[in-house]
C-alpha cells in the first residue's frame, strides 16, 4: 500500500487500519534505521515499540505538509538520538565512556554477521559526530537521498553533502589506520 | 591489504540479524497499539500539574500565615512590659554606664533618660498617666 492510500485510509475514519499499514510497510525499515543507531536488537526492539506508540498518539496531528514516510523517519530517528543521549548522560554519571560501551556491544552483538573488518567500520560509525553520524546511516545504510534527508533533518542539502564527506573521511582514515 | 579509495564499499554493509520469525512477532505486537487506544491527554490531565502548583502556592500561604499568627500572639502586647526592653535603655546622660557596670543598674537611670525612651518607643499617653497614678 502506498503512503496516499493509507493516508486516504486514515482520512476516511479508518485510523486504525492506516495505523495497521503503516506498520505492515514501515516497521522493518525502521528497525533496521533504528538497530544501526543503537547497535543492539534488544535496545532496539524496546525503542520501536515507544516509536510507533509515538507515530500512534501524533497520527491525528500529521497535516500531511511532509511525505508520511519523512514524517515517520523524523520520529525514528529523534527518538534514536534522544535514546542515545539519554545513555550517554546514563554513563557519564556513572563514570563510563560510552563509545567504549558501544564498541563492547558491537564486538559482542551474536546477531551480527560481519567479520572484523565490518565490526570495525560499525565502531568508526559510531564514533563519528553526531549529525555526521546520522547523515551517514541515511546515506549509506537506508539509500535516503539528500532531499529526503534534508526533509527529515530540517538541514540544507549543502551542509548534508559536506557532512557525508567529513564521515567518509573520518571513516576511511579510521580504517586504514587499523589495517596498517 | 590496499583498499584505496572504495574502502568503505569494499568493506561493505555490516550484516545484522534478528533472531528467526522476529518480523511477523513484530508486525503483531506493533499493530496491536493502536487497539490499546493510547489516548492524548484529556484536558484535566493537562490542567493537573497548574492546579497542583496552585494547590502548593496556597497551602504554602496558609500554612506561612499561621505560623505568622502564632509567633504574633507569643509577643507580648506592649513592648514596653517586655523583659527585652530595658536592654534598650541606655543612659543619655551617662551612657559610658553601659561600658562600665556588669550589672543594669536602673537607679542609674534619670527620669529624663526614661521619658525620652518611652517617648522614642511609642508609648501612648495613657500609659505616662498610669506610670505617674502608680508613682
Amino acid at each position: 500500500m502506498t503512503d496516499k492510500e493509507i493516508l486516504d485510509l486514515y482520512k476516511a475514519g479508518q485510523p486504525e487500519l492506516a495505523f495497521k499499514e503503516i506498520v505492515n510497510s514501515y516497521s522493518e525499515r525502521l528497525y533496521w534505521h533504528v538497530r544501526r543507531f543503537l547497535c543492539s536488537h534488544e535496545d532496539t526492539d524496546d525503542l520501536l515499540q515507544d516509536i510507533f506508540v509515538k507515530i500512534w498518539a501524533s497520527l491525528s496531528s500529521f497535516r500531511g505538509e511532509s511525505q508520511l514516510y519523512t514524517w515517520l523517519y523524523r520520529i525514528a530517528t529523534n527518538e534514536s538520538l534522544n535514546f542515545l543521549q539519554k545513555q550517554k548522560i546514563r554513563a557519564a554519571l556513572r563514570f563510563e565512556s560510552m563509545s567504549s560501551k558501544i564498541e563492547d556491544r558491537i564486538d559482542e552483538d551474536t546477531l551480527m554477521d560481519g567479520d572484523q573488518l565490518q565490526r570495525d567500520l560499525m565502531k568508526a560509525i559510531q564514533r563519528l559526530p553526531s549529525k555526521q553520524r546520522t547523515v551517514f546511516i541515511m546515506r549509506w545504510f537506508d539509500n535516503l537521498s539528500y532531499e529526503d534527508i534534508s526533509e527529515i533533518l530540517g538541514t540544507s542539502v549543502g551542509a548534508l553533502k559536506a557532512s557525508y564527506h567529513f564521515a567518509s573521511e573520518k571513516i576511511k582514515a579510521e580504517l586504514e589506520k587499523n589495517l596498517k | 591489504m590496499e583498499f584505496g579509495n572504495d574502502i568503505i564499499e569494499k568493506i561493505g554493509k555490516p550484516s545484522m540479524g534478528v533472531p528467526d520469525g522476529y518480523f511477523d512477532g513484530l508486525k503483531s505486537r506493533l499493530g496491536s497499539i493502536s487497539s490499546a487506544k493510547v489516548s492524548s491527554p484529556g484536558v484535566w490531565a493537562g490542567m493537573r500539574p497548574y492546579l497542583a502548583l496552585a494547590a502548593s502556592f496556597a497551602a504554602i500561604v496558609l500554612i506561612g500565615n499561621a505560623i505568622l499568627r502564632d509567633t504574633a500572639k507569643s509577643q507580648p502586647a506592649d513592648p514596653f512590659y517586655g523583659e527585652e526592653t530595658y536592654a534598650d535603655i541606655i543612659s543619655i546622660t551617662n551612657p559610658e554606664i553601659l561600658y562600665n557596670t556588669t550589672e543594669f543598674d536602673l537607679e542609674e537611670l534619670s527620669d529624663e533618660d526614661i521619658i525620652n525612651y518611652l517617648i522614642e518607643s511609642g508609648v501612648r499617653t495613657e500609659h505616662f498617666a498610669y506610670a505617674g497614678d502608680q508613682y
